[in-house]
């Protein structure tokens, strides 16, 4: 059993960043959260254009995502910032569930400039609080972790995925919980994922997103043509979705999938490691940004032709199989795997490369992404708002 | 030599890995057994991750990579030439 050095949260959880996190819980109190991370060193704001006037199922996700997001281990504690308090107290208490120090600071009827003082006066107590937060060894079954492709081309499903594929493996063997997603990145191979279903039951569920999914395309009386596979993914090679769909599928390795998460749904851990697919969308931000408010801490994240997202709160590690993306984007990659294509490594040394730099992550190496500041939070919003 | 991978062994396709020029010989390797492989001219430049034509290929008919259909000709393809959107389609979207 692999073990790192993580933070311990009140319930147990283990998290491998120590965020201080200032939530405006609508784009109105966006400034006033800006406002205090600008004056308290040690902060980190999420910006987003929600949380005004949603309704039904996507004001329950956009709540789901918000204080998921606060509730990720990753995080020592958390401000919310509302235009008023209501709303603001259902994240606040979700968060506050895990244990962990939460605040909130209405602006109404104090303005953005007093909610400023009195958020940053409660900030600066918890940002020296959990500068004394220390990591202690656990077990890496403690981790839940996400994987992602982006900007994908054909080096991708031959060098970079089933790199994380044997990352994958090995994280479900030792206990951890790995969740992936990308419903529509999945078509042309939902058949072979549906045949990693532990069972009927669950392989009935991923079929019914997944068609739910397409009827929500047909509905729209559109096609993917045009956006799937991406601009970016055909002058890397990919020709069709069902090119792209086989070369996702190489990074979920060869384990069952004993989990799905529907939109809504919390990570429930299985004894013995935990595969979930989770439904997203296959843009970058928005599935990362789903996976961390289900408890993801670390991201590994493929690419061909040079995807560079990141997150605010989980370190997002780039992997690519693709040579000259290692060369002219270097600034962006951790880890490189293209000598794979050239069959000067075998499959499982790019894995444990991979692998290796993962814990150095979890142990507290920033990734590229972190550094560059490359903070994309994206809810996913499923429809108008009222 | 200009190198390439091919997935799997009915593939009717292989993945340059390096850019190629026309009118070079490109040795495609399988991937599941490396020591074996082909060897194809290419009839134009391909560049690095672009598919390289095995076999000619019939307008209408399947092509294949990963040993599965990623989509079908849409007009007749020779041996050695460059196989992408401008002459395959997916049989799933785009109908």
């Amino acid at each position: 059993m692999n073990t790192i050095k993580g933070y311990v949260r009140e319930n147990g959880e283990v998290g491998v960043r120590n965020h201080v996190l200032i939530l405006p819980l609508d784009d109105l109190s966006n400034s006033a959260a800006i406002g205090v991370s600008k004056l308290i060193r040690g902060t980190t704001v999420i910006p987003h254009p929600y949380g005004r006037l949603q309704f039904g199922r996507d004001l329950d996700l956009f709540f789901h995502i918000l204080s998921g997001t606060g509730a990720n281990p990753n995080v020592a504690g958390a401000i919310v910032i509302g235009i008023e308090e209501n709303w603001a107290n259902k994240v606040a208490d979700e968060i506050a569930k895990t244990g962990k120090p939460v605040e909130v600071f209405p602006i109404e009827g104090n303005g953005d400039l007093r909610t400023i003082e009195k958020a940053s006066r409660k900030a600066l107590e918890m940002v020296q609080d959990a500068s004394e937060k220390h990591r202690t060894e656990v077990d890496i079954s403690s981790i839940v972790m996400s994987i992602k492709c982006g900007e994908s081309d054909t080096t991708s499903g031959l060098a970079s995925n089933p790199s994380v594929g044997v990352v994958v493996d090995k994280m479900v063997d030792q206990g951890a919980a790995v969740m992936f997603g990308e419903t529509s990145e999945l078509t042309g191979a939902e058949d072979i994922v549906a045949e990693k279903m532990v069972n009927d039951v669950l392989r009935e569920k991923f079929m019914k997103i997944f068609k739910d999914y397409d009827g929500t395309i047909e509905r729209e009386g559109a096609d993917l043509l045009g956006s799937q596979p991406t601009q970016g993914n055909i002058k890397g090679g990919l020709s069709t979705i069902e090119e792209k769909a086989l070369g996702n599928i190489q990074k979920l390795g060869h384990r069952k999938v004993n989990c799905i998460l529907d939109y809504l749904d919390p990570l429930r851990r299985e004894k013995g490691g935990t595969l979930c697919f989770v439904n997203t969308s296959s843009a970058a931000a928005e599935a990362v940004t789903l996976f961390a408010a289900k408890g993801s801490v670390v991201h590994l994240f493929t690419t061909g032709q040079g995807n560079i997202v990141g997150h605010p709160i989980i370190p997002v590690i780039k992997i690519t199989g693709n040579p000259k993306t290692a060369k002219f984007m270097s600034e962006h990659i951790d880890v490189d795997v293209s000598d794979l294509l050239d069959l000067k490594i075998s499959l499982e040394e790019a894995g444990e490369r991979v692998f290796n730099y993962m814990l150095r992550v979890l142990n507290g190496r920033l990734t590229a992404a972190e550094v560059l500041q490359h903070d994309e939070f994206s809810p996913i919003k499923l429809y108008i708002s009222a | 030599m200009s190198k390439g991978l091919i997935h799997s062994k009915n593939d009717d396709v292989c993945v340059a890995t390096t850019d190629v020029r026309k009118g070079e010989e490109v040795r495609c390797a399988y991937l599941e057994n490396p020591a074996s492989y082909i060897l194809v001219k290419s009839e134009e430049d391909i560049p690095l991750g672009h598919k390289i034509a095995l076999r000619d290929i019939k307008k209408g008919d399947k092509v294949l990579k990963y040993g599965r259909a990623i989509g079908e000709a849409t007009k007749d393809i020779t041996k050695g030439e460059h196989v992408h959107v401008h002459n395959i389609k997916s049989l799933r979207w785009g109908k």
